[in-house]
């Protein structure tokens, strides 16, 4: 049975936007599947429905076997959910949060001293612990928001924009964490603008635009249908150079109109295959000017699919 | 509720409850408008209308234990429409939602705003009572000053209900002049300044069929003379009754936001 | 002259700015006058039998001996919603901007005025307005009514530069929030509720030469009985050493924020 399973969801606004509109999802168990779409895409609304935080106007919404409209209870108790805007009370301390967190979730107070302990402990706060959360930098916030989400040892976790303007190195403790834990077997269900963050994260891609998913599957299986890996190659000498390179780039694979007079070859075997193009052309005696490997990128996939450029896809967040 | 969901339901109350004492606690200065409020407006009323109590039909010898219950009220009112607009902050950023989000029931959650505003509202009353006895406000005794803070608890709830519901349906700060523009409405709308006979008006036609006149009248028994059952049963169900009505309907607000 | 033109220009255009911002904000706005009238309702309503009592002045109503309290205590919050105005400029630091453009430094402070000046106007029109729904009969006739609107309009002119001075002294819009009690301390103290002659003691005593009170009767002396001249040159004397005051604070409070840069 998936973790999570909807049919034809929806979600209509006043004003008739369908924020939502017309969603199918089925995320295995033990999956993280990664929900990649630019700002107002409806990635938040879905994440809201699933949590059972805003009603479908149609369709229906399976979480952990139950229903989001009729049995919205068990899903929250099945379920941990970090939103979009770390909504975090600055007054409180990080070990507090935890605490009241996991009195939400009715965990008997003899089991929650240690329980902070080991949630503080595994998201690197433990230090933090006892300060005001209103001191805590963009990072700290994502973690302690992400341990709060972790009290009950939820079946399926939602982080909705885990990572959005945080830096490298943060974003990477994030990351780490969301493996860590998908090892463990939570289901994590993931929202992100940046294409890295799915690429690298998720077994499973969805692409949202507008309400709807354009393309869904595996990272490489999308980029696949956009085209494979390929190397560019600009030689040196003149044309009679570049036939003979074209002969002896042929036996990795197939050979693709030039490109700004450079050669393209797809090649297979990806980056394992870059020194045996160079040797091969080298004994050949063609001088290489000068080498790329392309591999198509998710938002390939996304231009390919509505025409228009993933927002915040470039590798290096702005800074807070 | 069984017996086993109202013990797993308290240490929900208690977290919530504590959280909201942050805010007093935590952020200096932030128990002073709550208390000032009344006590200046306690002193004022005192001295600016001290001498209506030389008017024929005024039932207390002195002002200042005519007015002293309007002013406990007052910082009851101003505490549960405080925390109305508490409310509609969390929901503004978003914190509100962890707590939507939680398998916590509903009617819990309110509870833990609500008693909270029951309890912060003893700060403004302690103050405004021990202000009150300092300048010759008259001892209620001690049963006197139960009924004073039974009704003042209670008090604070309801207007936190009123808060929550308008919390709820606004979901902003900017519906807080609303909150307590509605309170001291309701709180100066009854025999707050003088006895019933002595209003004129539009003023004695709302004073006689608001509820809060009853409460009113049950806060102040012990300050200006005896204090009855007969003085304080129609406040108690005033209250329940008023309690009640917004505990509906902020349970229906809530419900709405996941909606 | 082109350059006072210019910064006439420019203290024109941050006064409609900050009226327009006043309108836009209901939260700050509303309190002003929902709150003044709200008590003036209930006050009147509530302790309308003082006038039965022997020494309370001759009036045709307790509603025309308060409404005069009423419009003082809305100015008052017209000045410090002015000042919170220009503490949350300061905070968001869009003074910053003004005051590197080529005008003079005080048309940020004198903008905010005129805005103020512009909301005692409006404030003055609405309670003379419910005055006259409700049977106020004005003694001094429509003299006496532009005379309460210039009370008014300088007043709250005076208040909002005093709580100017404490904005541009802290740039805090909660420290200025924080004289909302202070304001009422200052109205329990005068006679802007109570003839002083039947107020209890000490705030009879404090009344009695409290300079808002001298505001407050000569404002309230063209409604209840009509001009005289004891009473209105007091009235102009105070707002004049009010003004003075304001502009004073509110001048040196400006020089020393340039000066901290
Ligand atoms: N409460 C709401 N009322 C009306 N429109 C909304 C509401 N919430 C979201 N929307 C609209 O729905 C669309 C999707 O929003 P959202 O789910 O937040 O996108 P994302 O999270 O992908 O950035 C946007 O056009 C947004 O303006
Ligand atoms: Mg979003």
């Amino acid at each position: 049975m998936p973790a999570i399973e909807t049919h034809d969801l929806e979600r209509e606004f006043e004003g008739s936007v369908k924020a939502v509109d017309g969603v199918d999802l089925a995320v295995q168990a033990g999956e993280i599947y990664g929900f990649l779409g630019p700002n107002g895409a409806g990635k938040t609304t879905t994440v809201r429905i699933l949590t059972t935080l805003l009603q479908p106007t149609g369709g229906r919404a399976i979480v952990a076997g139950h229903d989001v409209a009729t049995d919205p209870g068990s899903v929250r108790r099945a379920i941990g959910v970090a939103l979009q805007e770390a909504a975090l009370d600055p007054l409180m301390t990080g070990r507090e949060l935890l605490d009241l967190q996991a009195t939400l979730h009715g965990i008997p107070s003899s089991k929650r001293t240690a329980l902070s302990i080991d949630l503080l402990e595994r998201v690197g706060l433990t230090e933090a612990a006892d300060r005001q959360v209103g001191t805590y930098s963009g990072g700290m916030r994502r973690r302690i928001d992400l341990a709060s989400a972790l009290v009950h040892a939820p079946e399926v976790l939602f982080l909705d924009e885990p990572t959005t303007g945080l830096d490298p190195v943060s974003r990477q403790a994030i990351w780490n964490e969301v493996e860590r834990l998908n090892d463990e077997g939570t289901t994590v269900f993931l929202t992100t603008q940046y294409l890295e963050e799915a690429d690298q994260l998720a077994d499973r891609v969805g692409i949202i635009s507008s309400g709807k998913i354009v393309a869904e599957g595996t990272p490489a299986e999308l980029k696949s249908q956009v085209g494979s890996p390929h190397l560019e190659i600009a030689v040196e000498g003149g044309t009679e150079a570049a036939v003979s390179a074209e002969e002896a780039l042929g036996e990795f694979g197939k050979i693709l109109p030039p490109k700004d007079g450079r050669l393209q070859v797809e090649i297979a075997g990806g980056a394992g295959d870059i020194s045996p193009v160079v040797r091969a052309l080298d004994e050949r005696g063609i001088a290489v000017a000068s080498l790329e490997l392309v591999r198509p990128t998710l938002d390939d996939v996304f231009v390919d699919k509505t025409g228009e450029h993933l927002e915040g896809s470039t590798t290096d967040p702005e800074p807070e | 509720m069984s017996a086993s969901s109202i013990s797993a339901s308290l240490p929900v109350i208690r977290s919530l409850v504590g959280r909201s004492m942050n805010e007093l606690f935590r952020v200096p200065g932030a128990a002073i408008p709550g208390v000032l409020a009344p006590t200046i407006f306690f002193l004022g009323l005192t001295a600016v209308f001290g001498n209506l109590a030389l008017l024929p039909g005024f039932e207390a010898d002195k002002y200042q234990s005519f007015i002293i219950p309007v002013s406990l009220m007052q910082g009851a009112a101003f505490t549960g429409a405080a925390t109305g607009v508490n409310l509609a902050r969390d929901i503004e950023q978003g914190w509100f939602d962890r707590l939507l989000a939680s398998p916590a029931p509903r009617p819990v959650i309110l509870a833990g705003l609500v008693y909270s505003a029951s309890l912060r509202a003893l700060i403004p009353g302690s103050v405004v009572i021990c202000v009150g006895l300092a300048i010759g406000v008259r001892w209620p005794g001690f049963l006197g000053l139960l009924v004073a803070t039974v009704m003042i608890m209670g008090l604070a709830a309801t207007a936190a209900t009123w808060g929550a519901t308008l919390a709820f349906k606004f979901k902003t700060q900017s519906a807080a002049p609303l909150m307590q523009a509605g309170t001291l409405l309701a709180v100066l709308t009854t025999t707050a300044y003088a006895p019933l006979p002595l209003l004129t008006g539009w003023l004695k036609v709302v004073a006689t069929y608001n509820p809060l006149t009853q409460v009113l009248e049950a806060v102040r028994q012990g300050f200006v003379g005896d204090v009855s059952w007969a003085d304080t049963w129609p406040g108690l169900v005033a209250l329940i009754g008023i309690w009640v009505f917004f505990t509906f309907l902020a349970l229906r607000g809530m419900r709405k936001m996941t909606a | 002259m082109s350059g006072f033109r210019a910064n006439l220009r420019v203290v024109g255009q941050l006064g409609r700015r900050s009226i327009r911002q006043t309108f836009r904000r209901p939260q700050l706005a509303a309190p002003l006058v929902v709150f003044p009238t709200i008590l003036l309702a209930i006050q009147t309503a509530g302790a309308g039998r003082a006038v039965d009592l022997p020494q309370f002045p001759e009036v045709n109503g307790f509603l025309d001996f308060m409404l005069a309290g009423a419009m003082m205590q809305a100015c008052m919050l017209a000045g410090n919603t002015g000042a919170i105005a220009l503490a949350l400029d300061i905070e968001m630091g869009f003074d910053d901007r003004l005051l590197a453009a080529p005008v003079s430094r005080y048309s940020l402070l004198l903008g905010r005025l005129m805005g103020t000046a512009v909301m005692g106007l409006l404030i003055a029109a609405w309670f003379i307005v419910i005055g006259l729904i409700f049977g106020v009969e004005f003694q001094s006739g429509i003299l006496g009514v532009a005379w309460i609107f210039g009370c008014v309009a300088t007043t709250a002119v005076a208040f909002g530069a005093i709580a100017a001075s404490i904005a541009l002294r802290t740039g805090k819009a909660s420290v200025v929030q924080g004289l909302f009690p202070l304001i009422f301390v200052v109205l329990f103290l005068s006679t802007a509720f109570f003839p002083d002659n039947l107020m209890l003691q000490p705030a009879a005593s404090i009344a009695k030469y409290n300079p808002l009170s001298f505001v407050v009767d000569g404002m309230r002396e063209p409604i209840i009985s009509g001009f005289s001249g004891s009473h209105t040159l007091r009235a102009l004397v105070s707002m004049a050493g009010l003004l003075l005051i304001g502009f004073t604070l509110s001048t040196f409070a400006l020089k020393s924020r340039l000066k901290r840069g």
